[in-house]
């Protein structure tokens, strides 16, 4: 029973699944630890998990009779949004409908229990069917380390080992501190809370509601009004026959407006467009989440140390800039790089930094580190005053005067537009901010 | 002492559900050990750490249930047999004929079992298998200890509590005012993994059809006339704790 | 025309009343489908209740009186059931839902091959057997249910019915019966904390319920000044029994006891489903609760946020000068 694992992954969210399913699928022996009573328990996410690498770990997933996902995006669409109106781009299509999709929206109770499913049935057809598990409602207190070296996990008063670790751990991410990749204290700035209600509609009304057809469904992302000048944005997904409903708000500016997440996700609930969007639902979940606001400054230090890799929102990697949150995703590719690179070591039989090192060349390789620098100024300018205040106001404004048909005589709308940004703007401040989008996007 | 636990996988109770054309949809499929028979799992563990034994577990139930078992065997038990059905549910009546038809070759000191199933809150499957196994027996237990040859049982009455011997073998339904069960360690999960488990299918039991055949039916399922959430007073709480006295009495008419 | 016969359940030297509703109840059935209807008390002084229960109406009135019966066994008592039954030949035996009975309905099921409905909210006869409403999942929602059968036995929550009084003369037939050591199988050892002169809670008026926010010393003589102004009973939650803090038996909630008073008054409390199943159907609801987002709040009739120490003295006095 004191035998050594291959590999210990702490954590069963999208990372640490990811991570598992590689090494079942490779013959590794390990042991993946979640403190949840289930995997997918506590967690949070809006979500539409993006990309195509499902995929990868669930062949032909879509095939599956009860999949853990929801519905695939075939519509997406932007919403500015001030007290009483909403300027929208909308943009739907077919070529979304075949699969693999590009997105999926999933309910993280469901979907994360559903991979771990598979999780499980990979390991039962794997060569350690007996020696590697699954462990649920069990907490990891801290990563043993000799030499600086990762050895082991310890639980209570249980210590287990392994020749690496994986910490997948989330953004809470306490465990890669005591390992000293992070610092200690991240400041405020740079965490959000998300909020997130789960709104159940019938479904026939659902899909007429919202033009769905089968299973396709679409994303709506908010800013403006949605955290009301508190920095963030809101979301809307559809489900099968629920939406997911919420908010993500930073946790400084909030405390500084003081705001809780509550009155403003009730605040958005209630916006006239909202409200006619959610009719006659009713609330079957509330739920929320630290989410990090995808800075890369916050990013630890190292993703790597001997024995040891940071996978998912525990390093970091993530990215909200505007057009959705990536953080799925992007815990999914580097669970199974990190994965990849836990083999590749193993055939080498050396776990060392040496070899390690290899995860963060191939992440900085893949679009996970590609987009995450690329779309720093788009992160900090989705995240200034400008971008969740004054253009929402702005574009709804100018979105009022050119809609409105009065029996007076209709202006050009340059002459309305340039009223609005003289009301929210100044025209310095849009230019500056239109070459700042121009450079960042 | 030879224990054997009827153990039950029910749905999660706290996971949100829909009533459907009169069915009961649960969101996530979402299964729990029940909590009564956790407890009984428990003691049973206690008791036998404290005067040698074994503790072995019995489920009805689809293949999906094994999930269940694991539980109780990483909590400590020491074997399950696993009766296996195809998907459908049964009532408490059938339970206790395919549990009676099981037993009815083995060996034990103490059969335990749930006061009742979370998710039905029938509390019948216990006794009904005391009558059949013709075991003396005591349901509601909040305390069990051992002594003399004899189980102890604290039984929680209409009124008081009632301290009941009763001679093995026996059979005893717990209540989780019983004890805190234990959460599973990671060895206890590591452990549960090479322990044995024998599976049955239901068929090869033999048992009469006319015991298979249940006496009572769902027939369908309807939500609870609502209640609203009524006034909720904030504020000074001198003010509002007269203004709502007051209302009880002038309102409600029920002081 | 079949016979419905109804056990009559004493505690404590008293009828239950829920027993009684559920007589009224099944004497109405009776009348609708023309059956007859029979009542049978079974304890140390069966005899001392005949009298109460001709109130309500059954045509016959079976008592087993044996010192046996002094505090509750399953063996005898299901050996006196066994006989009566053997003697009525009911095509329904209806009990009211205590602890007592449901230490015995399953074996009794057993014993007589009969379909069993335990803790129904309501039932009617139909031409096979009977239909009910059970709470299930925590009394989130109600389950629709048949059983079927030559011989069918329900136990019914009480406050489900209201009484109604029809006097008859019933015939009383007392039931010859004996038991031996043998038929014991069990010793009754002793009887601990009986709550004694404590309101019952299934049939009080009122209840005051004090929860993990009224655990100290001083908001549990908060608790028993507000129940004496009112003549309340008092229960609890599981937070305050696990603790020690009350006696067991005045668990309200899926453990505990399902109890349905006029009013309700939960202090300190926060509503988890497993205690809302026990008491979601009282008539008026108060919360007390000094976090606005409690749960209990969601079934409140009337809701006070408020820390309970500020509130439930002025509450007190205010009570106390309605009553004077
Ligand atoms: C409101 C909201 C909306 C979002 N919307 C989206 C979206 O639409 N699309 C998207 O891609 N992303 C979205 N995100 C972000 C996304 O949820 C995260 O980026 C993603 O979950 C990160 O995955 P992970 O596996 O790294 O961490 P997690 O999913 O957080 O998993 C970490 C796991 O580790 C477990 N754990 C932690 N510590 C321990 C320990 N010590 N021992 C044992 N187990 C431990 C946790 O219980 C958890 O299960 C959203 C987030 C929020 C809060
Ligand atoms: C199988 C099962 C069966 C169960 N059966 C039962 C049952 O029969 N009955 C039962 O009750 N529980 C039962 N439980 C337990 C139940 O889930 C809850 O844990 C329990 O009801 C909590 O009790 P509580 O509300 O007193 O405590 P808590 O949940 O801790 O709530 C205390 C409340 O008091 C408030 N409070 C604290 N201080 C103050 C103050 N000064 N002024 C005002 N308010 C204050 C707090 O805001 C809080 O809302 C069962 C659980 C399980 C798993
Ligand atoms: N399918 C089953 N397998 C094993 N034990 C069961 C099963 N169903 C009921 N029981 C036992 O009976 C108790 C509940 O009885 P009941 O409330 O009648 O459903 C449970 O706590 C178990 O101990």
């Amino acid at each position: 029973m004191d035998e050594k694992f291959d590999c210990i992954i702490v954590g069963a969210g999208i990372a640490g699944l990811a991570a598992a399913m590689i090494l079942a699928r490779n013959n590794m022996k390990f042991l993946l630890i979640e403190k949840g009573d289930f995997a997918g328990s506590k967690n949070v996410s809006g979500g539409v998990l993006w990309g195509s690498d499902l995929a990868r770990l669930v062949p032909e997933y879509w095939k599956e009779e009860d999949g853990g996902w929801e519905r695939y995006i075939n519509h997406r669409r932007l919403t500015f949004m001030d007290r009483e109106s909403t300027f929208s781009i909308d943009f739907k299509s077919s070529h979304f409908n075949a699969p693999p999709y590009s997105g999926v929206v999933v309910l993280r109770s469901r979907f994360d229990r559903w991979l771990a499913d598979k999780v499980q049935e990979a390991i039962d057809d794997s060569d350690f069917a007996m020696e590697s598990f699954i462990a649920t409602s069990i907490k990891v207190d801290e990563v043993l380390m000799e030499d600086d070296k990762a050895t082991g996990i310890r639980t209570g008063e249980e210590e287990f080992h392994a020749d690496s670790v994986i910490i997948a751990e989330g953004v809470n991410n306490l465990l890669t501190r005591q390992a000293g990749l992070q610092d200690d204290y991240v400041p405020a700035d740079h965490m959000l809370t998300g909020i997130k209600e789960v709104i159940r509609l019938d479904q026939k009304v659902l899909e007429d509601r919202f033009q769905l057809n089968g299973l396709s469904g679409m994303s709506n992302e908010f800013i403006g009004y949605a955290t009301d000048g508190v920095e963030g944005g809101g979301f809307l997904y559809t489900n099968r026959d629920t939406v997911s409903l919420g908010l993500v708000a930073g946790i400084r500016d909030m405390r500084e407006k003081e705001k809780s997440p509550h009155d403003l996700l009730n605040q958005f609930k209630n916006h006239p467009v909202i409200q006619d969007t959610i009719r006659g639902g009713e609330v079957v979940e509330y739920s929320a989440h630290v989410v990090s606001s995808g800075d890369k400054q916050v990013m630890p230090k190292a993703l790597y140390k001997d024995g040891l890799l940071l996978c998912g929102e525990a390093a970091n990697l993530l990215m909200n800039a505007g057009k959705a949150i990536q953080g799925m995703d992007f815990a999914m590719r580097s669970g199974i790089l990190g994965a990849e690179t836990i083999i590749h070591a193993k055939k080498k039989g050396d776990f060392s930094s040496q070899t390690l090192q290899e995860y963060r060349r191939k992440l900085d390789e893949t679009y996970v580190m590609k987009d995450i620098n690329q779309f720093q100024d788009a992160v900090h300018m989705l995240h200034s005053p400008e971008m969740f205040r004054d253009i929402p106001n702005l574009v709804c404004d100018f979105g009022r005067k050119f809609f409105t048909i009065d029996s007076k005589p209709t202006r050009k709308s340059r002459r309305l537009f340039a009223e609005s940004v003289k009301k929210h703007s100044s025209y310095w401040d849009l230019i500056k901010l239109g070459f700042k989008g121009g450079k960042s996007l | 002492m030879k224990f054997y636990v009827c153990i039950k996988q029910v749905p999660d109770i706290d996971a949100p559900i829909q009533i459907k054309n009169g069915n009961l949809i649960q969101d996530t499929d979402r299964t729990v050990l029940n909590a009564y028979d956790a407890s009984a799992v428990e003691e049973a563990l206690v008791l036998t750490e404290k005067h040698g034994g074994e503790v072995e577990v019995v489920l009805i139930g689809p293949n999906q249930a094994k999930e269940t078992i694991r539980k109780a065997l990483a909590m400590g038990a020491h074997k399950a047999t696993h009766i296996e059905t195809r998907e459908e549910s049964y009532d408490s009546s059938v339970y206790a004929s395919i549990l009676a038809s099981f037993f009815e070759d083995k060996d034990y000191d103490v059969i335990s079992c749930g006061k009742q199933s979370q998710d039905t809150d029938a509390g019948l499957t216990g006794s009904m298998l005391a009558e059949h196994l013709d075991l003396p027996y005591s349901t509601n237990a909040v305390a069990l200890s051992a002594q003399n040859g004899q189980l102890r049982v604290k039984r929680q009455g209409d009124a008081g509590q009632e301290l009941i011997a009763l001679p093995l073998p026996c059979l005893v339904s717990c209540s989780n005012d019983m004890n805190e069960p234990r959460i599973p360690s990671l060895k206890g999960i590591m452990q549960s993994k090479r322990k044995p488990m024998e599976t049955i299918a239901l068929d090869a039991l033999e048992i009469d059809e006319s015991a298979l055949e249940a006496k009572t039916a769902v027939t369908g399922y309807r939500e609870k006339p609502k209640r609203e959430a009524g006034q909720k007073f904030e504020g000074e709480p001198e003010e509002t704790a007269r203004q709502v006295a007051r209302l009880l009495d002038e309102e409600a008419n029920v002081v | 025309m079949s016979t419905l016969l109804t056990h009559i359940a004493i505690s404590d030297g008293k009828i239950k009343r829920s027993s009684l509703e559920v007589l009224s109840h099944l004497r109405r059935q009776a009348e609708q489908h023309g059956h007859q209807v029979e009542a049978v008390i079974i304890d140390a002084e069966a005899s001392r209740y005949t009298g109460q229960v001709q109130q309500y109406g059954p045509s016959k009135i079976y008592t087993v009186e044996n010192p046996v019966f002094k505090n509750h066994l399953n063996a005898p008592l299901l050996k006196a059931l066994e006989k009566v039954i053997e003697q009525a030949d009911p095509s329904l035996v209806a009990f009211a839902s205590t602890e007592s009975t449901k230490d015995i309905l399953g074996a009794l099921a057993a014993r007589e091959e009969a379909a069993v409905l335990s803790d129904v909210s309501t039932f009617e006869l139909t031409e096979e057997g009977i239909r009910a409403t059970r709470p299930v999942m925590a009394a989130k929602i109600l389950s629709e249910n048949e059983a079927r059968g030559d011989m069918i036995l329900v136990s019914v929550r009480s406050g489900s019915y209201d009484l109604e009084e029809q006097a008859s003369d019933a015939e009383v037939i007392e039931i010859d019966f004996s038991v031996d050591d043998q038929d014991l199988r069990a010793t009754l050892e002793e009887i601990i904390s009986s709550s004694g002169d404590t309101i019952d809670l299934s049939e009080a008026e009122t209840i005051v319920a004090a929860g993990r926010g009224a655990k100290d010393e001083k908001g549990q003589q908060l608790i028993s000044e507000l129940a004496d102004v009112l003549n309340a009973g008092v229960g609890a939650s599981r937070a305050l029994t696990e603790a020690g803090v009350m006696d067991p038996s005045l668990q309200i909630g899926q453990t505990g006891k399902v109890v349905s008073p006029q009013l309700y008054i939960a202090v300190g409390i926060s509503g988890a489903i497993q205690h809302v199943a026990g008491m979601a159907s009282s008539k008026v609801i108060v919360a007390i609760n000094k976090d606005p987002d409690a749960p209990i709040f969601d079934i409140a009739d009337y809701g006070i946020v408020g820390d309970l120490y500020d509130v439930l003295p002025p509450f007190i006095d205010e009570l106390k000068k309605i009553a004077s």
